[in-house]
């Protein structure tokens, strides 16, 4: 296919029907490491992967808080998520500077949607070269949303995004059924489980590159600190699935 | 939110209003909320409009009503018609609580006073939600109360000692009743812009219920007035 006839920019579309730019957007997104998030009926827990540029760096953050109620992790061009990032959590300070309520996620959602359809659909414009997972509380329940630089976004169970994510994928397909009713714990474990999927043989889960970050509708968004990552971590050794389904 | 006077560049002020409802007055009783208005619009010191609906229902499970312009009301009503409606747009259910109205409103008022072109209204927003019972107060300033009583107008001043004598918390909805009834009687007695017609309307687990209108009763046929023994006519 002559893909570079019909990619250079976001207003021409292949004779399959493609936009090229938009998908290779997306496949920045791949190339983020990897985030997911997943829910139970009270809770939902983000997990990322952190990445380090050189040992002497730090490590890049991939969870950001929105609002009491809501947080993103990201996949992607970092830049352009603090643009989002930013955007949001301003949308959600207006919402409450006017209603005194908290923002509705999907609502919030739907609108991050509408601004990356936007860039794609301008001469002069690229797509967003991030992917967001949203999970938040409002009065519909608990939420996990994942949204698209081609403007799409998808509510989930579970969800994994970035690099590798398909073995993390693959995890969740075999234990999604159990995570409705899942204490926060264990949400905790099964998340740092599909991450350690994720990761090369060589790498190993430890505190310092793994981000936990957990919201509940008693729970404001919060961070999990090392010494407490260090725990879970410890506890994934014991850690079996297929107790959970005896409990029930 | 763009108001015509704003778009023309003429910048006019409400100074005074012009067609005004009077007073009214909201309990929470065990159960819900209750709000009374009577049916009077007038203009100036003339009961010209007998017969009008001065509650709206806003949502499924909140009221508004208020007393000053008229004409501010019904403005304020397609104002927060319009952010019900924005749910069908954004299609995810989410309905603004009474709470979100009440701030909304709270805000708008702000704004429009802080342009010395106030909503001349004293804003009464009425609601049940999760089980629980809403009722707030916005004034003309943008002052934003939320309490389990609210009166306005003249009835800040003739009904708060009936309230508080015969009303509580958790009566029943015919005993709010009761009371409402019974200070929209003193009210058509002491108050020159009051009329014996009023409306109720509740907001239970159910939703909104606004009732058909009722006249409050009066009593006129007192000795006194019959016999007047007591004036005398005057002569030169």
């Amino acid at each position: 296919m002559l893909k570079h006839l019909y990619d250079t920019d976001c207003v021409t579309w292949s004779p399959q029907g493609k936009l090229f730019q938009v998908e290779y957007a997306m496949e920045a997104v791949k190339q983020g490491s990897i985030c997911l998030g997943l829910k139970s009926s009270e809770n939902v827990v983000l997990c990322s992967l952190k990445r380090q540029p050189s040992e002497l760096a730090g490590y890049q953050e991939k969870q950001f808080k929105i609002d009491d109620h809501m947080a993103i992790a990201i996949a992607g061009l970092t830049a352009d998520a603090r643009v989002l990032c930013k955007y949001m959590r301003t949308e959600c300070l207006e919402y409450k500077y006017t209603y005194e309520s908290h923002h509705p996620v999907g609502r919030l959602v739907f609108k991050v949607a509408e601004k990356s359809q936007h860039k794609t659909q301008s001469g002069a414009k690229r797509p967003y070269g991030v992917g967001l997972l949203v999970a938040g509380i409002d009065p519909n329940g608990v939420h996990l949303f994942e949204t698209c630089p081609s403007g799409n976004y998808y509510e989930y169970k579970c969800q994994a995004i970035g690099s590798r994510s398909q073995a993390a994928r693959t995890y969740f397909e075999s234990w999604f059924h159990l995570f409705e009713k899942s204490t926060l714990e264990q949400l905790i474990l099964h998340g740092l489980s599909a991450i350690k999927k994720a990761i090369m043989e060589d790498e190993e889960l430890n505190e310092k590159n793994v981000e936990v970050g957990i919201l509940g509708k008693n729970q404001k968004f919060a961070h999990l600190n090392a010494q407490e990552l260090k725990d879970y971590i410890a506890k994934l050794e014991g850690f079996n699935p297929n107790s959970q389904i005896q409990q029930e | 939110m763009i108001f015509n006077s704003e778009i023309s560049g003429q910048q006019q002020h409400t100074t005074s209003p012009v067609v005004t409802g009077g007073s009214v007055i909201a309990l929470v009783y065990n159960g819900g909320v209750i709000v009374g208005t009577d049916t009077l619009c007038s203009y100036g010191s003339m009961a010209t409009f007998k017969n009008v609906q001065k509650i709206a229902q806003i949502s499924k499970n909140t009221i508004y009503a208020s007393s000053g312009e008229f004409s501010d009301f019904q403005q304020v009503v397609k104002e927060l018609a319009k952010i019900d409606r924005s749910a069908l747009q954004y299609d995810d259910g989410v309905h603004p609580s009474p709470k979100d109205y009440g701030n909304f409103l709270a805000r708008l008022s702000y704004k429009k006073r802080c342009k010395i072109n106030p909503l001349y209204l004293q804003n009464v927003i009425a609601g049940f939600h999760n089980g629980e019972r809403y009722l707030g107060l916005v004034d003309i300033y943008g002052t934003y109360l939320e309490s389990n009583f609210i009166t306005t107008g003249f009835a800040s001043y003739f009904c708060k000692a009936i309230i508080a004598n015969y009303w509580n918390e958790n009566c029943t909805l015919d005993q709010a009743k009761q009371v409402i009834r019974e200070c929209f009687k003193v009210l058509f007695c002491r108050d020159c812009r009051a009329h014996d017609v009023i409306q109720l309307a509740y907001v239970d687990a159910q939703g909104a219920h606004i009732e058909e209108p009722e006249r409050v009763e009066t009593k006129w046929d007192f000795n006194g007035f019959k016999s007047r023994a007591n004036e005398k006519l005057h002569t030169q």
